[in-house]
């Protein structure tokens, strides 16, 4: 053993050292001597010296531009710039007589845009033509699949009301068996990309409502917003944003959503509510 | 078929503002897949740790390893990336292409080299899905430094996607063994809490025990037999100063004293001590160096371990037959069982957040690693190996690292989150046992 480098402290310990010495035995006088010399402070054998801890120092960075979603095209929509010849822009007609045909595909843009720029936009809407004419039969199995036990049964009345009740206590203007089934064929595609932040202390109490718009092609419109959110505290403000965005990211990813396009007008505009409570 | 013929009336009858509303109750439960690709240079340089382009690699390397060892992130392998980032993406990353590989989230910055000789790491995480920027810092540091500088970043990434704070900037400290059972050689021993940077810090001279980190992780204190004497020390990093705090006070020091652990605010010491055949719990505040009795039953009260609020005690005792677990105000007052049912428990350890305790329940032969709350309900088994004892939490209290024995063989360092799941093993030169994990560092 090696007597300490340095730095003893203020307090005279010897004494103590000293007196407990003393009070072992008296065969022990070598040892106390020895022990004396030390004082109460030992290093052991050299030991290695450990590097203090590697300062780092926080600093901003340079501001990245804020990306928003409008400008960045969509993955297949870009090559089809240069080959597309142009989105039809003589016919600035507005046409804004409700026509109550029922269009297939709407054309929701209204607006004429008198911008010079001749094709610079890369028009998110209708690039395709997708003039489907309506195939009851693949809507009714996409129907079907999504909701397994509902046509089973002969149509009942009763349960038809409890049903629209469940789907839509208030709003008697959509169909509620509609609304039902569009709910199934929703929740069936989305749910499998939620990926919720389940070990977070506050999962259970957390919901939240998503409000999302959808193109007739079943891709989101720009980016879905949190509508509401239960759960809540001063406390999990970050778990709460992070919960939240995985919500956002469920109808992102599952984008485009397969649903028929006859009924595009009854989920151009869906809320959905995101609760973890049946996970494990 | 009725549906076609419900058309034609939804048709009408829906106002262009209806709301169709669904309720998603469940979801699913994966890593989620994550492009951390290598950092580009800010502008290309050389450093004491290598060029800015090598300092890049191993950061996005070190980054992808932190997250990926969470279990809650999978980071995708870069030979299917279908493109790198530039410089120039940093600031406006090609969204569309990280989408093809499905990652929903991209870490991405760059490395400059400073003229002081250190390095600056700009750290940024985009929602690729959504195409917007969720955070960025930047981090200046030595070029030595540049690992501290990567797990800074993986903790940012980390607790602006999940929501909690991050652990990967932070330390292990554990007993490293090695040599037979009957004459092993035990060192203390700290390394990143990813293995790097490994170092010993005692020679194996004397056997040493339950290292634990000081709050500021200035400091470690153990069980050393120094001197043939188990005493309680104190070791400082940086000078390597080595102390026995347990012969200071006037004669009051004269058992064997053991298992310490720091208060929260490391301004206390608490320990064990066997004085005339009966240990007790006590305290030693380091600046009056006074200490307190904290219990006074017959049996051994030994394992004590501070809430984080420093307001109570979990401790382990035999008093009433067998080993369990109390709880006692953090002055000794109102001791109350908190562990029951088959077989006994040990080694308590709160967790950083303050809702759990984990121990070691001994049971059938076995040692496993248990949780519960402090009032002692809710207890969980979270491991199932042979022998698994010795806990330790995360700085964020989410993973729980412990040793695992095997039959005949040496211990070594696993970590299993609080789920149960994600079981991993650390890599270490040798054996290893008493982990202890440290606060995040600042």
């Amino acid at each position: 053993m090696t007597l300490a480098a340095a730095r003893l402290p203020p307090p005279p310990p010897v004494q103590g050292s000293e007196g407990r010495a003393l009070a072992i035995a008296g065969a022990a006088h070598v040892v106390l001597l020895v022990a004396l010399s030390f004082g109460w402070q030992w290093t052991s054998t050299p030991l290695p010296m450990v590097d203090e801890i590697t300062p780092v120092e926080f600093v901003d960075i340079a501001d990245a531009p804020r990306v928003t979603r409008p400008p960045e095209p969509s993955i297949e929509a870009a090559p089809q710039e240069t080959t597309a010849p142009e989105p039809t822009p003589p016919e600035p007609a507005p046409e804004p007589e409700p026509a109550p045909v029922p269009d297939p595909v709407p054309t929701p843009d209204p607006a004429p845009k008198p911008e010079p720029r001749p094709q610079a936009k890369p028009k998110p809407t209708p690039p395709k033509p997708e003039a489907k004419p309506l195939d009851t039969q693949t809507l009714s199995n996409l129907i079907n699949k999504a909701l397994p036990k509902a046509p089973t049964k002969p149509l009942n009345t009763s349960d038809l009301a409890k049903t629209i009740q469940a789907a839509q206590p208030k709003n008697a203007a959509i169909d509620p068996r509609a609304a039902a089934t569009l709910a199934q064929a929703i929740r069936a595609q989305v749910a499998p990309c939620w990926n919720p932040p389940i070990g977070g202390a506050d999962v259970r109490k957390m919901t939240v409502l998503i409000g999302a718009e959808f193109q007739p092609d079943g891709s989101v419109a720009g980016n879905p917003r949190v509508i509401s959110q239960t759960g809540t505290s001063g406390q999990n403000g970050d778990y709460a944003r992070a919960f939240a965005e995985t919500a956002r990211r469920a109808v992102l990813r599952c984008s485009p959503l397969k649903l028929p396009a006859d009924l595009y007008p009854l989920w151009k505009s869906v809320e959905i509510n995101f609760d973890p409570e049946q996970m494990t | 078929m009725r549906i076609p013929l419900l058309l034609g009336a939804m048709m009408l009858a829906a106002p262009a503002s209806a709301q169709l509303r669904v309720d998603i109750n469940s979801g699913i439960s994966q890593p989620m897949p994550i492009a951390v690709p290598t950092f580009p240079a800010a502008t290309p340089g050389q450093t004491a740790a290598g060029s800015t382009d090598e300092l890049g690699q191993r950061i996005a390397e070190v980054i992808a390893n932190d997250l990926r060892s969470s279990g809650l992130f999978r980071p995708i392998a870069q030979a299917a990336f279908t493109t790198q980032v530039s410089n120039a993406d940093v600031l406006r990353p090609q969204f569309a292409a990280w989408r093809t590989v499905a990652a929903q989230a991209l870490v991405t910055g760059n490395v400059t080299a400073n003229p002081d000789g250190g390095i600056t790491l700009a750290c940024y995480a985009y929602d690729v899905f959504a195409g917007v920027e969720l955070t960025r810092q930047g981090f200046v540091t030595t070029a030595a430094g540049w690992r501290r500088a990567a797990h800074k970043c993986a903790d940012l990434v980390y607790s602006r996607l999940t929501g909690e704070t991050g652990y990967f900037d932070s330390r292990i400290v554990y007993i490293s063994e090695t040599g037979p059972r009957s004459k092993r050689i035990k060192r203390l021993a700290v390394m990143d809490q990813d293995g790097a940077g490994h170092r010993f810090l005692t020679s194996g001279q004397n056997l040493v025990l339950t290292p634990r980190f000081s709050p500021s992780q200035q400091q470690i204190t153990y069980m050393s037999f120094e001197g043939n004497r188990p005493r309680v020390w104190l070791y400082t990093l940086g000078t390597a100063r080595q102390e026995a705090i347990s012969q200071s006070s006037a004669g009051q020091f004269q058992g064997m004293s053991f298992a310490p652990r720091f208060s929260p605010d490391g301004r206390t010491l608490v320990f064990s001590m066997a004085v005339n055949g009966n240990t007790d719990i006590y305290t030693l505040d380091l600046g009056s160096k006074r200490l307190a009795r904290l219990t006074s039953q017959p049996g051994i009260e030994t394992s004590p371990s501070f809430s984080p609020d420093g307001s109570r005690i979990v401790f382990e005792s035999d008093r009433g037959g067998t080993q369990q677990l109390y709880i006692m105000g953090a002055d000794g007052s109102g001791q109350q069982r908190i562990s029951f049912g088959d077989g006994r428990a040990a080694s308590p350890v709160w967790s950083p957040r303050g809702d759990l305790i984990a121990f070691t329940r001994f049971g059938g032969g076995r040692f496993a690693i248990n949780v519960m709350r402090p009032d002692g309900g809710g207890e969980r088994q979270l491991t199932n190996g042979y022998q698994d004892e010795g806990a330790t939490w995360s700085p964020n209290g989410r993973v729980i690292m412990f040793q695992r024995s095997s039959r005949g063989g040496s211990p070594a360092l696993w970590s299993v989150d609080l789920s149960g799941q994600n079981e991993r093993k650390l890599p270490t030169p040798l054996g290893a046992s008493d982990p202890a994990w440290s606060p995040l560092l600042d």
